[in-house]
């Protein structure tokens, strides 16, 4: 085992060869793989972010949230609206989204402040299963297209980024739809780590372990909710407006707008690990590769999974995709950063500071120093 | 510091996504040129291409061409495709009941290639056939077609679903690549002017409502009240649209309008009993799947709780297949639908020689029990290679633009077409190619499809 200080020279080594592995698989993907590997990529971030925001509320937070779909929804329409019908470029669109469904979730928000656990998991079923509804209702068909839903929203002329430079036909959308998906997925990833490491972050924690105690601490447990689950609707509207941005598509019916979309995050969360910053993260590239890696037995039935397979009228895909996630989930309960956290600390420890910094012990030291005199 | 170094990256990523919002798009189209040349015919619309009447046929001097000059890489549309051909497609094989009901079609696309390819249809070029899984998830269609661009395939067809399509539409047309035979029925393929290389494959469901409205007044010349039962989906409201537009010109007045949700699989009791207060004179039904069997269940014992109301009942032809209808017994009895295709278990059809072959080429494939289902899957194989063979045989050989002109200018009968039925599209004047379809009664004792009238070819263009 091998014993390192917080903040040693080998500390910030072992850091740097972390960010350098990402930074350079974060490049290595649009610059070397196929294009579908690198939509495959930019699905995954979609993913992520919603897990992210989810996380936020669930992993964090303590509020079950199953009704995240309708966020995401809600951003893929908004962003839809205003491309469509208003003309407005869909960039500026993530704004707008995270805003109307910032409202929405302070809004959705409320009836959390009385009721929580199962009951809250509900009501939160509800806003799932009646986003889809309301979407495909008759007064409302005028802006939503009803169960048509919107087609071609997308950018007509991709912007030109610097670095990347001036990016043509679908390779280049690829590479473009990957690192506006990266970028999102970057602040989202901010967004979190810092209320997570924040003193807003700690009282969200501190509710979630206990609420009563918070109270007690002078959390103000109503703000907090409301704003948490506010923050967390704006993130997964961003994800909607990716989605929407990535197929041009956005339809009631389809499977991330629905309850099964709110199922998705959640396994997403859950198999990455529920209330780690990483855990979406993870569990989002995971299940994205295990799914489409599943339906590729779809089309190819033969070799050792058609000899398993061959009696069954259909693709065995969803089969062993259940039964994987099923195996993950056993092997690894708290998610695979918790698995991952289990195994590292068998090979490194690092052993953290001594509780605050040098000048607060001294202070600390000559306060007690003058009270003794 | 360390929070200002973290506020900067926050603010530099919001300014990428600042920049991201400064790409304009602001009401340009990518879509490639449809150009024609100036002896075309004049464009129609979907819906005006459904009323056009079979005289007005524009002579066409010169035949449609795709213009290739605003490709991503127009060599690559324009270039001969030698050796072997890929068509790439994406169903849903696995995930749900869309997978089982759509599985057969996939295995009938197969199976066509196969016989194509074993009869050489195309001479010495092979065809290849890949089908991707997308679980009938539009946010998995574009995965499932750039994995199939990655794998060097020329030409798409019968991918399923219509969003599944439109996730797809923009990429493959800026791209030029032939989106063949789109397996729906929306009016959404039959604009070539803006999606040049999207054509579709069934009979475009505003044809069909029209045909229904049509029988619907001959039955009841004085007027007639309707009540209509849809499935809350695209499909059902395009459907739904089509019909109520529609329904004044034939006399008819809507007294009631139900839906039920794709997902619903309890029977529509309310939304019936709902349609049986208003006593219509016949209901027409857009149900999906089982749901058309628990509908004429329902339908059923309201007639059974209403004494003296008995209406005509009009169903979608996608519930038209009696593995379906027999689900409902004897409450499918005297129910009028329509196709295109022949019921290849009536045993007088069975027996025609080319009907006879593809039976028993599917059983001979150890498929025999799905040769009605499969039935969609083979057809449109058979006019995708059909398509590949008028191109190759072509002036430019067989490319990626001489397909899709193949495609618009095409008139062909296949295998499972109905006598008198022609999968035809010439140009911009006539952009879907199945527009003849049959009025069918269904008769649940004998669980066959008589036919009513005679075949509708008003809406071929």
């Amino acid at each position: 085992m091998w014993k390192i200080k917080e903040g040693s020279p080998q500390h910030w080594a072992l850091r740097l060869v972390g960010v350098a592995v990402i930074f350079i698989a974060v490049i290595w993907v649009p610059t070397q793989m196929s294009t579908s590997r690198v939509g495959q990529f930019s699905d995954a971030f979609v993913l992520i972010v919603a897990a992210m925001s989810l996380n936020l509320v669930l992993g964090f937070t303590g509020m079950i949230s199953i009704g995240h779909s309708a966020f995401f929804g809600l951003g893929g329409y908004t962003a839809a609206i205003l491309i469509k019908d208003h003309g407005w470029s869909p960039g500026y669109t993530f704004y707008a989204a995270a805003a109307v469904a910032f409202v929405a979730g302070c809004v959705i928000a409320l009836p959390a402040l009385r009721i929580k656990g199962i009951y809250l998991a509900l009501v939160t079923l509800a806003v799932a299963v009646l986003f889809p509804v309301l979407v495909k209702w008759k007064k409302l068909v005028w802006l939503t297209d009803g169960a048509k839903g919107i087609d071609s929203v997308r950018y007509d002329d991709l912007p030109v980024w610097p670095i990347i430079g001036e990016l043509k036909g679908r390779d280049g959308r690829a590479v473009f739809a990957y690192w506006l998906a990266f970028v999102v997925l970057v602040i989202t990833y901010l967004v979190c780590r810092g209320i997570v490491k924040s003193r807003f972050g700690r009282s969200l924690v501190a509710i979630r372990d206990n609420e009563t105690a918070a109270a007690v601490m002078g959390v103000n447990v109503t703000a907090a909710k409301v704003l948490v689950f506010g923050i967390s609707a704006s993130l997964c509207a961003t994800a909607g407006v990716l989605s929407t941005l990535r197929t041009g598509v956005i339809t009631p019916e389809g499977q991330y707008v629905t309850l099964l979309g709110s199922i998705v995050f959640l396994l997403i969360m859950v198999v990455g690990g529920a209330g780690t910053l990483w855990g979406p993260i993870v569990g989002g590239l995971v299940y994205v590769w295990l799914d489409n890696t599943t339906r590729g037995f779809g089309s190819e039935s033969d070799g050792f999974i058609g000899f398993l397979f061959g009696w069954a009228d259909q693709s065995p895909a969803t089969l062993i995709l259940g039964v994987a996630l099923v195996l993950i989930m056993f092997l690894a309960p708290y998610g695979l950063v918790g698995l991952f956290k289990r195994l590292w600390v068998k090979a490194v420890v690092v052993i953290p500071r001594p509780a605050g910094t040098p000048v607060a012990v001294q202070m600390a030291a000559e306060t007690v120093a003058g009270d003794l005199r | 510091m360390k929070r200002i170094s973290k506020k900067a990256i926050a603010l530099t990523m919001a300014g990428a996504l600042a920049l991201a919002a400064c790409g304009g798009d602001d009401g340009g189209t990518d879509a490639p040129s449809t150009e024609a040349p100036s002896t075309e015919a004049p464009t129609t619309d979907a819906p005006t291409d459904t009323e056009a009447p079979a005289d007005t046929e524009a002579p066409a001097a010169e035949a449609w061409a795709v213009n290739t000059d605003d490709c991503v890489d127009p060599d690559a549309a324009n270039a001969p495709i030698e050796g072997s051909i890929k068509i790439g497609s994406a169903m849903p094989l696995s995930g749900g009941v869309a997978a089982t009901a759509f599985a057969p079609v996939k295995d009938g696309f197969e199976a066509y290639v196969q016989w194509a390819n074993e009869n050489k249809i195309l001479g010495d070029v092979t065809i290849e056939v890949q089908i991707e899984d997308d679980q009938y998830n539009k946010d998995l269609t574009p995965g499932a077609v750039e994995k199939l661009l990655d794998s060097g395939a020329h030409v798409f067809s019968g991918i399923i679903g219509s969003p599944n399509n439109a996730a797809v539409r923009d990429l493959l047309n800026e791209e030029c690549y032939p989106q063949l035979l789109a397996l729906t029925g929306s009016p959404e393929w039959g604009k070539a002017e803006e999606y040049p290389w999207t054509t579709g494959i069934l009979i475009p469901y505003t044809v069909e409502a029209r045909a229904y409205a049509a029988l619907i007044k001959s039955q009841f010349p004085d007027g007639a009240n309707v009540g209509v039962f849809v499935v809350n989906n695209e499909f059902g409201q395009v459907y739904a649209e089509a019909f109520k537009e529609i329904a004044p010109e034939f006399g008819i007045t809507i007294v009631d309008e139900q839906t039920i949700e794709a997902t619903d699989s309890a029977p529509p009791t309310a939304q019936v009993n709902s349609i049986a207060s208003n006593a219509p004179d016949a209901i027409l039904a857009v149900p999906l799947g089982a749901g058309c069997a628990t509908f004429l269940g329902e339908v059923a014992n309201a007639k059974a709780a209403n004494a003296g109301w008995d209406p005509q009942v009009f169903i979608t032809a996608t519930c038209a297949s009696s593995l379906i209808l027999d689900l409902a017994g004897p409450a499918a009895d005297g129910l009028y639908t329509s196709n295109n295709l022949v019921d290849v278990l009536d045993p007088e059809t069975a027996a025609i020689p080319a009907i006879a072959e593809y039976i028993a080429f599917m059983e001979g494939l150890g498929k025999g029990d799905i040769v009605t289902t499969a039935g969609a899957g083979w057809h449109t194989a058979e006019m995708t290679v059909a398509i590949l063979k008028q191109a190759l045989e072509s002036p430019e050989g067989l490319t990626r633009a001489s397909i899709i002109n193949a495609a618009r200018n095409f008139d062909q009968v296949g295998t499972l077409t109905r006598e008198g039925v022609r999968m035809k599209m010439n140009g911009l004047t006539d952009q879907f190619i199945a527009e003849s379809l049959q009025v069918v009664q269904y008769d649940a004792d004998t669980r066959l499809f008589t036919d009513i009238g005679e075949l509708i070819t008003d809406f071929e263009s």
